[in-house]
């Protein structure tokens, strides 16, 4: 194998793929990046055997073959080297070598067909999506994915795609996302796949905020994105989802109205002298008021008003701070709206009139 | 220091007229004698006067603690029964009473509270009192410490050792100099002088590892601490190190924990029958450890989501941490815990000890579960069970299974508070 490439040109695709390659692998093949070429391209492909990224470069290769380098020493030397410099690699005995100006490294390799690489997909089902709807259904729900939890069907994000929608549902059983948007397919079979936590992060790093359309192909065993530069193909949760359409409260019926950001600030300010731990704050509401209160163990204390739309009996309610803050960054919308029924029922927000995204909270008992 | 003299003048030698010098911070340590031993002397007449060891049970062959008039034969704590015996073949063997020595140690913490609410329980047998703010109401520190001794008597009619001075480790040296019913007093200025000349490694706090540092730097009495710059202690133990530099001048900076800090683990292990491959048996013991541990976290409102639960084996701890699905307080949870360890870790090792540990138990119950898993009706259960047990006593009502449970008594651990989650036995 002999290329020669602009710094640029390698230097993109393989920061795109090395997110992936964890520090320490348990086999040592899994920090390498798989170098694939053609007569016009160049393929690039890092996994961890749960999310596989593979890259793309278009380069005039003088001899195509194929090869494994160790992908942060190689990423590391591209990125010092000047900008826009040409870099030759090429592949004799067994070694890697890397030139440019008068930069001159030699890197072990490791045999291209010990690489393990997710070709066909089983029984793939393909939807076609805007990179940005996509993008967006991950920013608004996997910050309730829950972490390292022993149900681990909720290390994860659940998506779902049923009759003409495509769903999004985190949830770590204190709090609940869900996020969803129409698709243009005639295609009505459902389906319910869950994607670990580390893919969910991966795939949101790579997608762009465009609305290129980006293909998604769900099989039994995996699900794999592919956009015009990239390819994603992640491993799936084999797992039941909790049934979320049972926590999503039908009865909470006291609607409070309050922009959200005047909410956000008051709740940030509050969550400073809420305990360090368990992060919980009192909201006091009553007619078109809200009065939120925290006290720590040095019995230190903080007190907000702020002005609502609130016509119900007064009600006093308990939450974690952070999950209320969380909800306030996912949603859009200069005012939020808030169903309560009482001071032990979950709490349903979201963006008055629309309910493309919907959050659940439990509230702490005070 | 002018007027440092006094309180303890001539003109004044008891000190008991109203002292014209505030102690900027008054520490008082109280510290029973021979504290086990002295209650069985009050409670049994007939063995006053006597050496007496405590042991654990009848079985136990290791002295707990041990009476006076055993120490002047040379019977230290920690040595066997059967070495004791060879220094004293008239000693007494007295299996230890721990509901006994708690119910006592409460009894005289709550007298103490006469002299001072700020007070730290140091151990079963020992008390921190900060009289700081008691001086204007209640007279001098040797005063409060003389009332402070009498209420120990009144409580428990045990005897104890007072040291007072500026901060809680020359109040602590101070104790230990007049053994027993002692009481010596260092006022905070003299501190220092009377610290100059003591090694190291005779105060709370530093034995052969700082003291090993602080010799390899040519320093073996506090006095010689002073030269040594602080940093230098500072670098290599951080703030506790920064403590050492001033508590070796009798500027021991350190608050007094008046309040039990949150535990950082609740367990409980017990020794069964060398090398027990019996699987029923050591289920039964497993539950009768996993019930304690339950009835523990629930009493203090506590829950954990990892426990260690371990078999210690010829060769070592066989087990783990395991987690549940959501932080627990039910005995059944943490046995089912127990059982996969049992199942899928243990292969038939014999079993010299069987060990429940919640790890990192926080206050539970606050936070409200979307996904109910909780059975409620267990925990109804569970709070009737922990009712009655509280009125008739441990295990009253427990799993059938427990009343093949291990006879062995329960043991008290130096550790022990008379209030929150260490008031157990």
């Amino acid at each position: 194998m002999k290329f020669t490439i602009q710094r640029e040109t390698l230097l993109k695709p393989l920061q795109q793929v090395v997110g992936v390659v964890e520090r320490r692998q348990t086999l040592p093949i899994l920090g390498n990046v798989l170098l694939n070429t053609t007569k016009k391209s160049l393929k690039l492909t890092a996994t961890d055997l749960e999310v596989e990224l593979q890259a793309h470069a278009t380069v005039t290769i003088t001899e195509t073959g194929d090869i494994t380098l160790p992908a942060r020493k190689l990423l590391d030397i591209c990125r010092t080297l000047p900008e826009a410099a040409d870099i030759d690699i090429s592949i004799k005995n067994e070694r890697a070598q890397i030139r440019s100006g008068k930069s001159r490294f030699t890197l072990a390799t490791m045999p291209a067909d010990e690489f393990p690489v997710v070709e066909k997909i089983k029984s793939g089902r393909k939807l076609a999506v805007a990179q940005n709807d996509l993008r967006a259904l991950i920013d608004r729900t996997a910050f309730s994915m829950a972490q390292q939890d022993v149900r681990y069907y909720l290390n994860g994000l659940m998506l779902e795609a049923d009759n003409g929608t495509l769903r999004g549902v985190a949830t770590d059983g204190h709090r609940l996302a869900l996020c969803e948007f129409s698709l243009d397919t005639g295609d009505t079979t459902e389906q319910q796949v869950i994607v670990p936590r580390k893919g969910v992060q991966e795939l949101h790093r790579l997608l762009e905020d465009d609305d290129a359309e980006v293909q998604v192909e769900i099989g039994s065993n995996h699900i794999r994105i592919t956009t015009s530069a990239l390819r994603f193909t992640s491993k799936l949760i084999d797992g039941r989802f909790p049934d979320y359409h049972r926590v999503i409260p039908k009865g909470a019926d006291k609607s409070l109205v309050i922009n959200r950001e005047m909410l956000r600030q008051a709740l940030t300010r509050t969550s400073i002298l809420s305990n360090e731990k368990y992060r919980g704050i009192r909201l006091d509401i009553s007619k078109n008021n809200l009065k939120i209160q925290a006290h720590n163990p040095e019995q230190e204390e903080a007190v907000e008003e702020i002005e609502v739309a609130f016509e119900h009996e007064p009600l006093l309610i308990g939450f974690n701070v952070t999950y209320l803050l969380d909800v306030l960054g996912a949603i859009q919308s200069p005012e939020v709206e808030v169903l309560l029924s009482d001071a032990n029922s979950s709490a349903l927000i979201h963006a008055p009139g629309m309910n493309e995204c919907r959050y659940v909270v439990m509230p702490m008992r005070l | 220091m002018p007027s440092a003299s006094h309180c303890f003048s001539p003109d004044d030698p008891e000190g008991t007229g109203h002292c014209p010098v505030v102690w900027p911070r008054a520490i008082i340590l109280v510290d029973m004698n021979a504290f086990f031993a002295s209650i069985e002397q009050r409670d049994r007449p007939e063995w006053r006067g006597r050496p007496l060891a405590i042991t654990n049970g009848r079985q136990g062959t290791c002295i707990i603690t041990c009476s006076y008039e055993a120490r002047a034969y040379g019977i230290k704590t920690g040595m066997r029964l059967k070495k004791a015996r060879a220094l004293c073949p008239e000693l007494i063997q007295c299996p230890a009473r721990p509901e006994r020595y708690a119910a006592t140690s409460a009894a005289i913490m709550e007298g103490l509270q006469d002299v001072t609410p700020d007070i730290e329980v140091f151990s079963v047998d020992e008390a921190f009192l900060d009289v700081t703010h008691c001086q204007r109401l209640l007279g001098t520190p040797l005063r409060m410490a003389r009332l402070a001794k009498r209420k120990v008597f009144e409580a428990s009619g045990v005897l104890c050792s007072a040291g007072v001075s500026g901060d809680k480790t020359t109040a602590k040296f101070a104790a230990k100099l007049h053994k027993p019913d002692g009481l010596t007093v260092i006022p905070p200025w003299e501190a220092a002088a009377r610290l100059r000349e003591v090694p190291v490694t005779e105060l709370c706090g530093i034995a052969e590892g700082i003291g090993g540092f602080l010799a390899q730097h040519g320093v073996r009495t506090c006095g010689e601490v002073r030269h040594l710059p602080i940093s230098v202690l500072a670098r290599r133990f951080g703030n506790p190190g920064r403590r050492i530099w001033y508590m070796c001048q009798g500027r021991d900076p350190e608050k007094l924990q008046c309040e039990v800090p949150a535990p950082k683990s609740i367990g409980h292990g017990k020794v069964v029958p060398p090398a027990t491959r019996d699987r029923e048996l050591l289920l039964t013991y497993l539950l009768h450890m996993s019930e304690k541990v339950g009835t523990r976290l629930r009493r203090h409102g506590l829950q954990a989501a990892t426990f260690f639960i371990g078999l210690r084996t010829a060769g070592g701890w066989v087990g783990g941490k395991l987690r549940c699905a959501l932080p627990a307080d039910d005995g059944r949870e943490i046995m089912a815990l127990c059982r996969r360890v049992m199942d899928e870790i243990w292969t038939g090792q014999g079993v010299h000890q069987v060990q429940v540990t919640a790890l990192d138990p926080v206050p539970g119950g606050n936070q409200l579960e979307l996904f109910d898993v909780l059975d409620e009706e267990q925990r109804e259960v569970n709070a009737v069970m922990d009712e009655i047990n509280r009125r008739y006593g441990e295990f009253a009502l427990a799993p059938a299974r427990l009343l093949g449970r291990s006879s062995m008594p329960n043991v008290i651990a130096p550790a022990w508070k008379p209030y929150g989650h260490r008031q157990t036995i």
